[in-house]
């Protein structure tokens, strides 16, 4: 519409002022950038699906949508930390509104207006101009941010062990936004800088008025004439943008929303278990071809955001591991190893290779005729690395890598792209146990442990039920009809520091009047350790036993003291029938307390508390509150939380079977201790017999062990029901 | 190269060891059996032979049903077949009688090398492989903490009180293995998936033609008399007066200095 149709009351502006005529090169423009976007895309979707092995991603549609919503539109997952979250939303959301506000302008000119029904006039048209120089500002304060942190702040996530990690591509795509933002603005202002004294509304283009102001004195043939030039810097710079998504670190645009929609919609660390050992020919992951599909995918997905690497135990204590690195040695080994599966890929596409029986004779055509456009292509561009010949396990991961990881799911609850590094690290770590049998010895040791006596430590099978035999604690082969079976586990079983934990449970159960017995010497090992140090057939071995006993009993619900076996019986064994409700201890004694089933009477002086989360408990299966509401309920305690909690909480360094395994170098343990020590805990309370045997030892290690005490909340609990004298130390030379 | 490893099933070293009423033996119900692990280090040292010579190892074990999980155990490292024999006749054997069935089995075949552990621990008499030997009439190194093989030399080192002894001799031979002598691996996944499918030999011991006279008898088996509490020491308080009474105790009550 012309300028002059606009009035006070009336307001509106002329779209595509100054540059009318540019309108069908624009066109054209935008149909190359289409185009070589498109391709980039197509190019890239031939790489992921040209490697790895099946994988269904697709099902349960609608909970994947709400997903893709959720951390793809809202950005939920970035919020969870303030900079980076606040980083990126601006630019983001700032990027959508714009969007939005270029369609509307195209809707208004080619559709609105021909029909006489134009709709960015009056007040609207004050509200989009404001909203549209308040999203650019939006932007480019994201930019200015990003920039900051990126060559300034440094943290060290961005890049590896203090070295940064900043590729040319990464300033490209910042000075991209922030040039489309800052053209963009100042042919807004040049325009204003014409027309200012017909459209005094143009003072809700804030930015656009300001900045006008920079004009004074220029005549309007010259500044028509820079707003001509500055219009198509800023046109070369969005088309730029578009176009070079597909071939920069902004194809996470599609691929890490699609990551959302395709992430795992099983329980937390739930493992997909090996199936039919007997005919399978290889286990576990020892080429990058044994992956799936989706595990490739994910480095695709990564932006090198670093949020893994930022509470990765291994990681923060000096370890070679991190999360980030691990994704990004897999992509660049994906990426050489990528264009010679696509060869083979393309023939599948074209017609002759198998699996071609069920694509469209049209695809077929399509995708030859893109085969001779790749052939050019390829021709004319640079070549990029050769494949190299690196064994997956041992040379591009590392096996000081490989061995490193806790499986605390840090990284996996922490990802903004929904990348699943822990099962990648568990199928590696089966292909060197089972198909090689090259791990550590200690790890032998423990697994023949495990095979021998059915625990890590070796200790006779037959004493496993010793510890309940003062206290009346029944047997299911003596009694099966009880509510409850109580899975110790190893340690309540057999370390002495684990047995405390099951005899205080065992008191508390007592005391509450709650039906339960236990399996003796006919329970097995839970196998996590086995599991997730890559012995799935140790493990399966250990569950299958485990699961003959309880539904031979009839079992239904399961009270377990640690949190591995917690997490096993709950999550992996349904694999192999066995269906159970399993608890926590500490939910059933917060239940207990609230309930008024047990009380707590013995009052604490002021003493400060603090909970350790365990892995298993908290990003595992989400019991953050049952034990802080347990250390609530006693008389006079404080509860202090540590700098490292809940979702971010730091692992105690023994999960992922690294509780049998020598550390080198500065260890977990002693480093989460710290942070204990640090906020002056007096108590350490802990769910977890691993995670207690880790934080005692941590404190040892500060020498500490006199001042602070790790506990259990089982042991804190009972201390606390006052219902047992304390014992004098035995006095031994009584005359 | 044609390779033998004897192994022997023996109760793991953690399991519970109760002694039959009658003093004939040992309860076995309830029992984890497992390779006796002087004979794991034999085996590894076969499969490393095998690995840098070529060749084959056969594990030869004597002993019940349950003896054929132990044998597995040996295929799933790496052996090529077994042989087991298993005859009530032997079930009492003394190590004379043991390493004569043995010997039985083992000279059915050519053979380069013998390997056994050094002893078992269970009944710990450290004879069979030296009577095996004996009886094949070929040269033996008991306790052997490594071994090197040229052509038909073998020198293999023993160790000594403070000492190692280097002991050269020809093939064939026997080698008793003990600690020290490698690390014995972990079977792999295929490779336990393998070894059931490997060829296990059964034999009598009229296949062999022994008959499994012993020439000692387990008269009676007793268990270890119960611990005698421990003592504390109580006399005087201070580190001194602990110290004195404990020197004077040990001199006079335990007569040790």
């Amino acid at each position: 519409m012309e300028l002059s149709t606009f009035s006070i009351g009336h307001e509106g502006r002329e779209v595509f002022w100054n540059a009318e005529h540019f309108e069908p090169i624009l066109f054209m423009l935008t149909f190359v950038v289409m185009a070589i976007f498109a391709y980039g895309v197509y190019r890239r979707w031939l790489m992921w699906t040209a490697i790895g092995k099946p994988e269904n991603r697709t099902d349960d549609r609608n909970e994947r949508i709400k997903a893709l919503l959720k951390n793809g539109l809202l950005q939920i997952k970035t919020w969870s930390d303030p900079y980076p979250g606040i980083m990126h939303g601006l630019i983001f959301f700032g990027f959508v509104v714009l969007f939005f506000g270029a369609a509307f302008d195209a809707t208004e000119f080619h559709v609105a207006e021909p029909l006489g029904v134009p709709f960015l006039v009056g007040k609207f048209y004050l509200f989009f101009s404001f909203l549209m120089d308040l999203f650019g500002l939006a932007v480019l304060g994201g930019v200015l941010m990003a920039l900051d942190r990126r060559y300034l702040t440094k943290p060290d996530r961005l890049g590896y062990k203090g070295v940064p990690d900043n590729r040319p591509d990464d300033a490209i795509v910042l000075l991209i936004i922030a040039g489309i933002i800052v053209t963009g603005f100042i042919i807004e202002a040049l325009r204003i800088s014409v027309t200012w004294q017909q459209t005094p509304w143009e003072v809700w283009s804030f930015v656009g008025w300001t900045l006008a102001k920079a004009f004074t004195g220029v005549s309007p043939e010259a500044a028509k004439m820079m707003h001509k030039w500055v219009w198509w810097i800023h046109t070369a710079f969005a088309l730029g943008f578009i176009a070079y998504i597909p071939y920069s670190r902004l194809m996470h645009i599609i691929t890490t929303p699609a990551n959302y929609f395709m992430a795992t919609r099983k329980p937390v660390g739930q493992l997909e278990p090996i199936k039919d050992f007997e005919n399978a020919e290889s286990f576990g992951v020892g080429t990058i071809e044994e992956f799936t599909w989706k595990q490739i995918f994910d480095s695709d997905a990564c932006t090198r955001c670093g949020r893994c690497q930022d509470g990765c135990p291994a990681y923060l204590t000096g370890k070679p591991l991190s999360p980030k690195k691990l994704v990004q040695d897999m992509k660049e080994y994906w990426l050489e190893k990528a264009p010679g599966a696509v060869a083979s890929r393309k023939e599948q596409l074209m017609g002759s290779g198998e699996g071609s029986e069920n694509i469209n004779p049209k695809l077929k055509a399509l995708f030859a005729w893109l085969d001779k456009a790749d052939k050019i292509v390829d021709e004319n561009l640079p070549k990029g690395p050769e494949p190299t010949e690196k064994a997956m396990v041992g040379e591009v991961i590392g096996l000081d890598e490989l061995w490193a990881c806790t499986n605390c799911m840090y990284c996996m609850e922490n990802c903004s792209a929904a990348i699943e590094h822990v099962p990648k690290i568990i199928g590696m770590r089966q292909f060197k146990v089972l198909m090689e049998a090259d791990f550590a010895p200690e790890l032998q040791l423990t697994y023949r442990n495990m095979e021998n006596n059915s625990n890590p430590w070796g200790i006779g099978a037959h004493l496993r039920g010793d510890w309940a035999k003062e206290l009346g604690v029944k047997t299911l082969s003596e009694d099966p009809n009880v509510e409850y079976l109580f899975y110790v586990g190893c340690a309540g079983s057999f370390d002495d520091r684990g047995k405390k934990i099951s005899v205080a449970l065992a008191k508390i159960l007592q005391t509450a009047g709650v039906s339960f017995g236990i399996l003796g010497t006919e329970e097995s090992c839970c196998g996590d350790s086995a599991m997730r140090g890559g012995n799935e057939y140790l493990y399966q071995t250990m569950a299958q036993a485990n699961i003959e006993v309880m539904n031979g009993y009839g079992v239904k619900k399961v009270i377990c003291s640690c949190p591995h076996g917690y997490n096993a019986l709950k999550k992996d064994y349904p694999h192999f029938g066995g269906n159970y409700e399993v608890y926590h201890h500490t939910e059933i004694i917060a239940e207990l307390i609230e309930k008024g089933k047990i009380k707590i009477k013995v009052p604490v002086d002021d003493v400060r508390f603090t909970y350790h989360d365990s892995c298993f408990l908290g990003r595992y299966n989400q019991l953050y509150d049952q034990p802080r509401r347990i250390i609530k309920a006693i008389p006079g305690a404080r509860l202090v939380e540590m700098e490292r909690n809940h979702e971010k909480s730091f692992c105690c360094g023994a999960g992922g079977a690294r509780m049998w395994m020598e550390e080198h170098g500065d260890r977990i343990n002693d480093a989460r201790a710290k942070q204990a020590i640090d906020i002056g805990a007096k108590t350490i309370a802990v769910g977890c017999p691993f995670c207690l045997t880790m934080m005692s030892d941590g404190l040892k290690f500060h020498g500490k062990e006199e001042e602070i005490v790790a506990l259990d909340l089982a042991e804190i609990v009972w201390k606390g029901m006052g219902l047992e004298e304390e014992k004098a130390p035995v006095e031994v030379c009584e005359v | 190269m044609n390779i033998v490893a004897c192994v022997k099933q023996v109760p793991d070293t953690e399991a519970q060891i109760k002694v039959k009423g009658d003093g004939s033996g040992i309860e076995e119900g309830g029992i984890k059996w497992v390779m006796n692990p002087y004979d794991e280090y034999g085996v590894e040292e076969a499969l490393k032979l095998k690995e840098k010579l070529g060749g084959e190892v056969t594990i030869v074990s004597m002993g019940p049903a349950r003896t054929m999980e132990t044998i597995r155990t040996a295929l799933a490292m790496g052996a090529d077949k077994g042989i087991q024999i298993d005859d009530p006749a032997l079930y009492t054997a003394d190590a004379y009688a043991t390493a004569e069935a043995l010997a039985a089995a083992i000279k059915g075949a050519p053979y380069d090398i013998i390997f056994c552990g050094q002893r078992a621990i269970d009944d710990d008499s450290a004879q069979v492989g030296s009577i095996l030997a004996e009886l094949l009439g070929i040269p033996q190194v008991t306790f052997a903490t490594k071994l090197e093989i040229d052509g038909t030399a073998v020198k293999a080192t023993r160790p000594i009180e403070g000492a190692a002894m280097v002991i050269a001799t020809s093939l064939p031979c026997v080698i008793t293995a003990t600690k020290g002598l490698n690390e014995p691996r972990y079977a792999s996944l295929p490779g336990i998936m393998k070894a059931k499918k490997k060829p296990v030999d059964i034999k009598k011991a009229a296949d062999l033609g022994v008959t499994g006279a012993s020439k000692s008898k387990v008269a009676k088996f007793t268990p270890p008399p119960a611990r005698p509490p421990g003592k504390i020491l109580c006399a005087d308080d201070t580190p001194e007066g602990k110290a004195a009474e404990l020197a004077k105790l040990l001199r006079e009550e335990a007569k040790v200095i």
